[in-house]
């Protein structure tokens, strides 16, 4: 677990080589794009569109094994990949496809299912959303109750899913659903996969506190869903889930995003637009947080080394989530005292990639509001901060 | 670890769990001896003094990750003997001193306890000190007042930091020669600490480094210590976790164990995930430093700022999570909580350290 040591193999060719496609292949719109994220999610098309250009270059699910399209590239070269690709402001696909149900397919699924599905999640096709929270079962996501009856071939499915992501935009969902009520919660979950255009499928989208439309509620009533769209076995549910919850978890690396944030508030604090200069406590709480990040970066630093070393990441990738997502809302915080009264304008259009128009806000903090906004989000989704440190407690300190 | 570095910490420990029982930590330092004889001669026998010594010095030429490991466990086990303290006087001041071999074999064998002293009162251990070493036709002559020297009544001999014809030297002095007053105090952390007067002449051998060589070493010692103070910080801050673990889960309030509150499991969750992210720090401060790559003062600074907030933070919350008992003498959580305070401010305090990571983050 050295942290710095340097790896004996040399990656700038490898970085080249990333840098020269995003120079080419990343249109100013796209990078737009990008650049004024302000979730998790880029603008849906903008992400799409990238979608279907990595895929074109053979990189549209690089973490996937070599058979599934994937490159078969080490960890170092994922991260620097991943490292580039934001810090050239690529847009983010949307990713419950390629990053979650992907390799819940290539785990658990049959021969059918994978050649099904694997191909449209990596050419950008198909979308996929995750249904597993619902109004009653947030953190206690066992005790749901999105029903699914068998009938023959068929599952009926009814009940209601919540916090669908981008459930408006996709043609597929996957599911969580009770198969069995008469045992332990965990005991009697499966896990389907359902097509949108099914009958008896509403979609209801909401706005976000940001004014953003990215969640949705989903509401099955009476919905078909053949038996040979359930990945594993029935009443396996809870099993394929927690494997993607290793996922929605490991694997993540805060600090890429982080030290961007810390960038643009070095460039905001540089311009016109700093709210902060006359604050001399200012400077002191930045180099704190910079230090925490640096903090954060050796920790990821050594999780990838164990995890190349074979070992597994365990409950280090809940720490890693609390202290990531707590310290991107420090920097959020940072930007909003920077920016002051100029973070408060509110105007969507700026979002999209062909918006060409004047700005209300300065340049350097027209999505600062919205990006502390959505910050209160990452510790809720995924796995609360709570529900972390309660992994902590009980797997690491044994309490 | 690498295997080398494993088989180091492996044996320290089993040292320390060995020998180093808390009771008879508690009951010498009652009777005024905070440098036991037997254990200076045991770390002499393991090799632990030779560590930082280079191997054309006769020395193991371990760099700072293995003085780290054994500045961790100096945590863990509350060791009061002044190991990190010689250990960084040896490894910046003493043995890259085209003068210090010299002394070398001496303090290998444990027959000398060499500490640095720098301070001269509050906020006074900067880069002028008031100390002076002055040369006339009738010698050398070194002057003036060093404070809280910690551990200094354990020590044999001084490395004395001065100000010598506009810049800096370094003096080696033996603690008893004519014109050394000593004055010792015990401390909190359970050391005998000094405050010694200088008026004494100096022969040129005894200069260690003088002019911009003093200055250079002075940068050296500073970052080693930063490091070092840490990574012992670092070690008593996750054994008072662990002992609040311990506690925890037997104390029964309630008729419950203390812990099966989810209050206190996520106040515990909070404290081992700031461990973590400070030894994470800490040890890239090791690593830069012996890769010597262009951050190494930065990330000692970064190393230094975060062990110092995360050990008070969580020696607080150990001693509030355990109640009553942690505020008695008699039992262990309290010391890990005196002596992160103690080594908070040594040689380079969290502000210092914190001004001059933003200096070099420019």
């Amino acid at each position: 677990m050295n942290a710095s040591n340097p790896d004996p193999t040399d990656y700038s060719a490898f970085r080249e080589a990333i840098r020269e496609f995003l120079a080419s292949a990343l249109t100013p719109e796209l990078a737009r794009a990008g650049e004024r994220t302000t979730s998790v999610f880029s603008d849906f098309e903008a992400g799409r569109q990238w979608q279907r250009i990595l895929h074109a270059r053979g990189w549209g699910a690089p973490e996937w094994p070599l058979e599934h399209g994937g490159t078969g590239w080490d960890i170092q070269q994922h991260y620097i990949f991943l490292e580039e690709c934001r810090l050239a402001n690529a847009p983010n696909p949307v990713m419950m496809g390629v990053q979650m149900l992907g390799p819940m397919l290539m785990h658990f699924g049959t021969e059918a299912q994978k050649s099904a599905y694997l191909p449209g999640i990596i050419s950008g096709d198909d979308i996929w959303c995750q249904g597993y929270s619902e109004p009653g079962s947030g953190s206690d996501l066992a005790s749901l109750k999105t029903a699914a009856d068998r009938e023959g071939d068929e599952y009926i499915v009814n009940g209601t899913k919540i916090w669908t992501s981008m459930a408006h935009h996709a043609n597929w969902i996957f599911c969580l659903v009770k198969t069995d009520k008469n045992v332990k919660p965990q005991a009697g979950i499966s896990f389907l996969l359902i097509d949108m255009a099914t009958p008896g499928i509403t979609v209801t989208p909401f706005s976000s506190l940001d004014g953003e439309v990215e969640q949705c509620q989903v509401f099955f009533e009476d919905v078909r869903v053949p038996v040979s769209n359930r990945l594993g076995e029935e009443n396996q549910g809870w099993t394929v889930a927690k494997y993607l919850l290793e996922f929605e978890r490991g694997g993540q690396h805060f600090t890429i995003d982080l030290k961007k944030q810390l960038r643009k508030l070095q460039r905001l604090l540089a311009s016109e637009a700093n709210a902060a200069a006359e604050d001399p406590t200012f400077p002191y709480r930045v180099a704190e947080t910079q230090i925490d990040v640096m903090a954060l970066e050796q920790t990821e630093l050594r999780i990838k080394g164990s995890v190349a070393a074979g070992e597994h990441a365990g409950a280090l990738s809940s720490l890693v989530k609390v202290s990531g997502t707590e310290l991107g809302q420090q920097c959020a915080e940072l930007l909003m005292e920077a920016a002051g009264q100029g973070a408060t304008p509110w105007q969507s259009e700026v979002l999209s990639p062909g918006y060409q128009g004047p700005t209300a806000a300065p340049e350097e903090c027209v999505t600062t509001m919205a990006e502390y906004i959505n910050s209160r989000a990452t510790t809720i989704y995924g796995g609360t901060a709570e529900i972390q440190r309660g992994i902590i407690a009980k797997h690491v300190l044994g309490l | 670890m690498n295997e080398d570095q494993t088989l180091l910490h492996d044996a320290a420990e089993r040292y320390l769990r060995d020998n180093y029982d808390f009771n008879a930590r508690r009951e010498r330092l009652a009777n005024g001896i905070y440098t036991d004889p037997a254990h200076w001669q045991a770390f002499a026998e393991m090799g632990w003094l030779a560590l930082p010594v280079p191997e054309a010095l006769d020395g193991l030429g371990m760099g700072t990750r293995e003085c780290a490991i054994l500045a961790e466990l100096c945590g863990q086990y509350l060791v009061t003997e002044p190991l990190i303290d010689v250990i960084a006087a040896v490894s910046a001041l003493i043995a890259p001193s085209p003068r210090g071999e010299h002394w070398l074999g001496q303090i290998v064998a444990g027959e000398m306890i060499a500490v640095a002293a720098i301070d001269e009162g509050a906020g006074r251990r900067g880069a002028k000190p008031s100390t002076t070493l002055t040369h006339s036709p009738s010698g050398w002559r070194l002057s003036g007042t060093k404070h809280w020297i910690s551990a200094g009544s354990s020590a044999t001999h001084f490395v004395v930091l001065a100000s010598y014809d506009e810049t800096l030297a370094w003096v080696m002095c033996p603690c008893d020669a004519p014109g050394i007053t000593r004055e010792v105090f015990p401390t909190h952390d359970g050391r005998g600490g000094a405050t010694c007067a200088f008026d004494t002449t100096v022969d040129e051998r005894q200069i260690l480094f003088s002019g911009a060589d003093a200055e250079t070493a002075l940068d050296a010692y500073r970052e080693l210590a930063m490091t070092l103070s840490s990574a012992e910080t670092l070690g008593a801050a996750h054994a008072a976790l662990n002992t609040t673990v311990d506690y925890t889960k037997q104390r029964v309030q309630f008729g419950q164990p203390l812990a099966s509150f989810q209050a206190l499991q996520h106040r515990m969750a909070n404290m081992l995930i700031q461990i973590e992210l400070t030894r994470s720090l800490v040890y890239a401060a090791c690593d830069a430093a012996d890769s010597d790559t262009p951050d190494r003062s930065r990330f000692a600074r970064a190393a230094k700022v975060k062990a110092s907030t995360v050990g008070r933070k969580v020696s607080q919350e150990a001693i509030q999570l355990h109640g009553g008992i942690a505020t008695t003498d008699e039992y262990i959580v309290g010391h890990f909580f005196k002596r992160i305070a103690a080594l908070e401010s040594w040689v380079c305090s969290r502000g210092e350290a914190l001004r001059e990571f933003m200096a070099i983050s420019g």
